[in-house]
């Protein structure tokens, strides 16, 4: 079937069979590969991607349910002149990530609470990031860099 | 990637023919509501449907409405929109806190309060809580509608009691009185939960005594499970109500089919439920639990 | 030496070199990887722990769409099929009998993944099952049947000369001691003895294992791979198929988490015979519930006993460990060695004797985990420490500081002095977390440490090419997984060739291109890549100074090299002016090398002492036994913090690996079927895991033998965390337990008996 779609901005139409994740289809025909596979369960958060501006596990959803709606990867997250976004340069910042493997679903699961609520506490972050899982920095790094970028955020308005 | 086997997507326009599509592919078809428990387990050829009936298309099945003192929730209402739910915040704050706090935001955004319950999964959350305040689902079917009380949907571990060609379309939930106390807490050590319990108290006189009282616990057992035995010991006043609730906790761990498994022993189980009964207790009653 | 204010790009915490890639999804792990013509593989794995394979009909499997070809054990003629670096036990895939529930059994090769996994359910494979072997004690009995019927032949990278175990199911024995243990212990004034078990772990690298093979029509064979060892892989794919070194490729891109579980071979010799047996280009990618069933940590129960005098000094230690190796030996020989070495602790002990085994089971094999051995033993050699202290009647800190080994003196005799502050780090730790403020209820505090002997066999080769427009590549085996490798590396090259940062490139782990680096693991890259590099900056220069002679047309000695180049009165060059003036042609670069062996100051064992010093306050929910972390201290004994900020961020993740494997990591067995792989079930630190207060301190005393004074990190703070989070909680409740997990549950039952009463 052809599911129509806005990614990262751009009006979307792909051929796909309706058994396929939205991960296959932006990590295989997209090459979006961002998307990073781990859990397969909706556990580790390293396939987070944005629908609507809600974060979901890529893995476990089906491409079929982005018909008409806006996906977000993080391929998507830098500005068109190429400039970072603030969690990303707060990232940077805060060496907020080793092998890099969960960082795009981590930027993109605080992109989601930021883009909600820019003044959360650090508790409200850690119960919104306790879905993502990281198993190289111990999550520290991580806090202080959504601090960052929500204090940025918050300048901004 | 564990790759889904192919499988056909078909869009009901109501839950009648919702229902007689599940009718026409009998055990090939399965109910896609929000795919966060069913995708899973299809992964795992736990189950292997090959036609999908996609309830989330049916227009309406979505909506969380007020009517007539109780909130009519939609089978394919997400967690997240029944957590932000302005009805649901004022008139059953419990289910609203609940729901913001089952499993992960990813699941909130796509996973169906309708699909957690059909799919009776042993370590959910809202059936638990939805025993306790008196929730009852509406089940609709070529043959009719009917409406049963959640303890009649949970049939066991992953098995509801809907029949052939039954399709669960709505959750109502009695809104909370003002005489009402209610609460759920879990406690987790995994994944999901190892324990979840549900109080609900009636008190005329804003906490001095009880009239009447639900609990149930879940995830410690194949199936949440109300505590009949305890409910009537904690009725009466706050301070004989208090006093029993040692008494109450067992009388919950003696209805559950406490299990033995890698989540903890029975007995590690039955003293979970005393400690979480004292704090369900005052949490319901808005007292500090520091 | 120089002044740390004199550097000026080493030591500062520059960008990561990987950065942008890693946060704007361009970075490019093996698992992103796509070839042209490229087949896909999914593997049957056994149902049983232990059974022979009668047959395997797969032709139904081949009949199927899209299906190529199928590789089962009954394939592999002509081929070398056992390969492993420390004893070549381990099949490329079952070969007539399986040894673990999940042992690879076949491989159907496809033209997708989804055709790849169908077909897997058309294959019939006859198992004879026998008894499975699941626990230590069970392979060691008398009279218990040779999990390998056969004695296999060592690898060539055991990287040390204890021999393999004598017999029966013993795949490593290594005996440790000096002195007289039974003397020491019949006059000593307290003795602390105990069994402890440390649990079975699994890594959760975050990408699970993938590879990618491909055999060329002129039989060169390429393996793309999320292995942290390229060349030790290289040795054991060019050993399988018979070929010389230059014939295997291995490029290993950025690496999504290892954590040691990506050490040395695992599916690539399975993924290089698809590719041998199929023609095509192939790419295995595991599921993580797959990886669950590849390699975990070694669980270990340890019998030790320690003895102290009546002034508080250790006079003995006798320890007998017992791995449970799994079916293949992978790196356990290793792990076994350094189990028996660290145990010891880094206290000044005149008696010693340690026995540790390494036993094969049917369970998944284990190999390296973080800290190798370390955090096994460190668990119960702090929790001791703990008890003779109150034994004894002295504070902990203080009674550790009584036996700590001070720098340059020796714990282990024959080996490397110790290279590091301990003492101060300890007194450090112990300031960090405010020992002297008062407990609240429930609350515990715990300052433990331990030393291993770190840094693996120093081979290690580098090149740098500098470039006459200024550029400068470093060409470096080592993997970058996460460490930040890449960036460090790179900072050393920038410093010492006087050029931006932006200006190095850093050219990395492709056995093709770059040199021979053993292994990036045992924290080594910092001290000896970090060391090549630095070597390899200085031979270059010298290469130019010789053609600056020409340049500037006058000796040597009248050159006066400055940062970046060299003056002449006046004249101002820099290493690029110099070469672009020598050839007088654009485009050209040359080539400084540096060749580490152990030689020279890397003679001594070990290249250096990694040390591990933590502080926790726990909070303990009495009620649930729910153990929470209020504080957290770590201190990095490091030497010179080449990043400081990279430097700090390994410490608070060795740490919080430690913290799970503390409080509830473990893989459970339920006979012969793994109960929990899955990561639903298996439960790893997360966010709300956080401990409240957290304090980091890195100590700089340019003590080692790495570049500049440098020495490793990222294992040492994975060792101490679960004595101090047990040593806090005996603090808190005087229930002193000896398991780990900390569960909840445990805990509570650990209260309970202390209370007297009887669970209810």
């Amino acid at each position: 079937m052809n599911v129509s779609f806005e990614l990262n901005g751009k009006q979307t139409t792909l051929e796909i069979e309706q058994r396929e994740s939205l991960a296959e289809v932006l990590r295989g025909r997209c090459r979006l590969t961002g998307v990073k596979i781990s859990c397969e369960a909706q556990v580790c958060g390293s396939c987070t991607v944005l629908v609507d501006d809600l974060p979901v596990s890529a893995c476990t959803l089906l491409a079929y349910e982005v018909r008409g709606k806006r996906v977000t990867t993080i391929e998507g997250l830098a500005d068109d002149s190429g400039r970072l976004h603030p969690l990303q340069q707060a990232f940077l910042d805060h060496f907020s990530f080793q092998c890099g493997y969960c960082t795009p679903g981590m930027i993109l699961a605080a992109k989601a609470l930021l883009d909600e609520n820019s003044a959360a506490t650090d508790a409200e972050i850690v119960a919104h990031m306790n879905g993502n899982l990281c198993r190289c920095t111990g999550y520290l790094p991580i806090l202080k860099a959504i601090r960052q970028a929500a204090n940025q955020l918050r300048g901004q308005k | 990637m564990t790759t889904l086997s192919r499988f056909e997507i078909h869009q009901p326009t109501c839950a009648l023919e919702a229902s007689q599509m599940l009718a026409h592919y009998g055990e090939e078809a399965g109910i896609y509501a929000g795919g966060t428990e069913l995708l899973l387990a299809m992964k795992h050829s736990a189950l292997n449907y090959r036609h999908l009936i996609d309830l989330k298309v049916v227009p309406g099945l979505n909506s969380i409405d007020m009517r007539n003192g109780s909130l009519e929730i939609g089978a394919t209402s997400t967690h997240r929109s029944i957590e932000r739910s302005p009805n649901v915040q004022q008139h059953q704050p419990a289910l609203a806190e609940m729901e913001s706090q089952v499993a992960n935001v990813r699941v909130r955004a796509t996973g169906t309060l309708g699909g957690n319950l059909c799919f009776a999964e042993p370590h959910s959350d809202p059936a638990t809580l939805l025993l306790v305040l008196g929730g009852s689902v509406k089940i609709e079917s070529a043959a009719g509608a009917r409406e049963i009380p959640v303890s009649e949907l949970i049939a066991g571990a992953y098995a509801s009691n809907l029949q052939p060609g039954e399709i669960l379309t709505k959750i109502t939930v009695p809104s909370a009185k003002p005489t009402h106390r209610s609460a759920y807490m879990k406690f987790q050590i995994h994944e999901r939960p190892t324990l979840g319990l549900g109080l609900w108290l009636d008190t005329p006189d804003e906490g001095r005594t009880f009239t009447s009282a639900r609990v149930a616990v879940g995830c410690v057992c194949p199936f949440p499970t109300r505590g009949l035995n305890a409910e009537k010991l904690l009725t009466g006043s706050h301070a004989d109500v208090e006093k029993r609730l040692s008494e109450a906790a067992d009388a919950i761990a003696d209805a559950a089919d406490l299990l033995d498994d890698h989540e903890g022993s029975a007995e590690y189980k039955r003293h979970l439920i005393h400690v979480f009964l004292q704090r369900v207790f005052r949490k319901a009653l808005g007292e500090s639990l520091a | 030496m120089k002044p740390l204010s004199d550097f000026q790009i080493v030591n500062h915490s520059v960008p990561r070199g990987d950065g942008i890639p890693k946060v704007t999804g361009g970075a490019i792990y093996t698992s992103d990887m796509v070839v042209e013509h490229m087949a896909w593989a999914k593997v049957l794995r056994s149902p049983f722990a232990r059974a022979r394979i009668l047959s395997i009909d797969a032709s139904a499997a081949k009949a199927q769409p899209g299906v190529i070809d199928i590789l089962t054990g009954y394939d592999l003629k002509g081929l070398q099929p056992y390969y492993g670096h420390g004893v070549k036990d381990h099949p490329l895939i079952a070969i007539g009998q399986v040894r673990f529930v999940g042992e690879p059994v076949a491989a159907v090769i496809a033209e997708n993944e989804l055709a790849a996994q169908e077909a897997l359910g058309k294959i019939n494979v006859d198992y004879e099952e026998l008894d499975p072997i699941l626990d230590v004690d069970t392979a060691m009995a008398e009279g218990t049947p040779r999990i390998h019927e056969t004695d296999f032949a060592d690898g060539s990278f055991r990287g040390f000369d204890d021999f393999p175990g004598a017999a029966g199911n013993i795949c490593q024995a290594v005996h440790v001691g000096w002195g007289d243990v039974d003397a020491a212990f019949a006059k000593a004034a307290h003795i602390a003895e105990g069994e402890f078990y440390f649990p079975m772990v699994y890594a959760y690298a975050m990408e699970p294992y993938v590879a990618i093979a491909d055999f060329d029509a002129k039989g060169h064979l390429t393996v793309y791979t999320s292995g942290q060892h390229p060349f030790m892989v290289r040795h054991d794919v060019a050993h399988v198929f018979r070929l010389p070194l230059n014939s295997v490729r291995i490029i290993v891109p950025y690496i999504g988490g290892g954590y040691g579980s990506k050490s040395y071979t695992k599916i690539e010799p399975l993924v290089a015979a698809c590719s041998w047996k199929s023609g095509r280009p192939v790419k295995l990618q595991l599921s993580v519930e797959e990886a669950f069933l590849t390699t975990r940590g070694d669980d270990a129960r340890v019998r030790i006993r320690t003895a102290v005098d009546a002034r508080g000094h250790l006079v003995a230690r006798q320890a007998t460990i017992h791995l449970n190796t799994g079916a293949y030996a992978e790196n356990s020989p290793m792990v076994c060695r350094k189990a028996a070495n660290r145990i010891v602790g880094p206290y000044r002990i005149p008696n010693i004797k340690i026995d540790c085994f390494a036993v094969y089971t049917n369970t998944v094999p284990a190999s390296s985990y973080r800290g190798l051995g370390g955090a096994q033993v460190t668990f119960p050699g702090e929790s001791q420490m703990d008890e003779l202290a109150e034994m004894s009647g002295s504070d902990p800190v203080e009674f550790r500081l009584k036996n700590l080994a001070h720098s340059g003196e020796s714990i282990h005799p024959g080996m490397r002095p110790i290279d590091a502050d301990i003492p101060g780090d300890i007194r450090e730790a112990a300031k960090m977390l405010r020992m002297d403020r008062p407990l609240a209820p429930g609350h515990g505090r715990s300052v433990c440490c331990s030393a291993s002997d770190a840094g693996a066999h120093p081979v290690t080769l580098a090149m740098v090419q500098v470039y006459a427009d200024g550029a400068v590549s470093v060409l470096s085996g080592s993997t970058e997984i996460g460490q930040g490798s890449h960036t460090v590396l790179t900072q050393i090259a920038a410093e010492e060739m006087g050029v931006p940062l932006e200006k190095v490139r850093l050219i990395g782990s492709d056995t093709a291109v770059t040199l021979f680096e053993r292994s990036t693991g045992a924290s080594r890259t910092t001290t000896l890549m970090g060391r090549a590099v630095l070597e390899a900056c200085r031979e270059a220069i010298a290469q130019i100074k010789v053609m600056a002679e020409e340049v500037f047309a006058v000796d040597a000695d009248k050159l006066v090299e400055e940062r970046g180049g060299l003056r002449h009165g006046g004249k101002f060059l820099t290493w690029a002016n110099i070469l672009e003036q020598y050839f007088k042609m654009e485009g050209c670069s040359i080539v400084g090398r540096a060749y580490l062996r152990k030689a020279g100051d890397l003679t001594l064992v070990p290249v250096f002492w990694e040390i591990g010093v933590v502080g926790v306050e726990i909070a303990l929910d009495e009620e649930t036994g729910k153990i929470c972390l209020d504080s957290l201290v770590t201190i990095g004994d490091v030497g010179l913090a080449i990043h400081p900020a990279m430097t700090e961020g390994q410490d608070l993740g060795a740490a919080t690996m430690g913290l799970g494997a503390g409080l509830f990591e473990e893989l459970i067995y339920d006979g012969q079927q793994l109960m929990n792989g899955t990561m639903l079930e298996y439960r790893v630190p997360r966010f709300s895991d956080l401990a409240k207060n957290i304090d980091m301190k890195l100590v700089q005393n340019r003590d080692g033998v790495g570049p500049y004074g440098a020495k490793g990190g990222g294992e040492g703070a994975v060792n101490p965390i679960s004595p101090c989070i047990a040593n806090a909680l005996y603090r808190a409740t005087g229930a002193r337990i000896r398991t780990l997990p900390l569960t909840p549950e445990r805990v509570w039952k650990a209260l309970q008996e202390k209370k007297g009463a009887a669970p209810r």
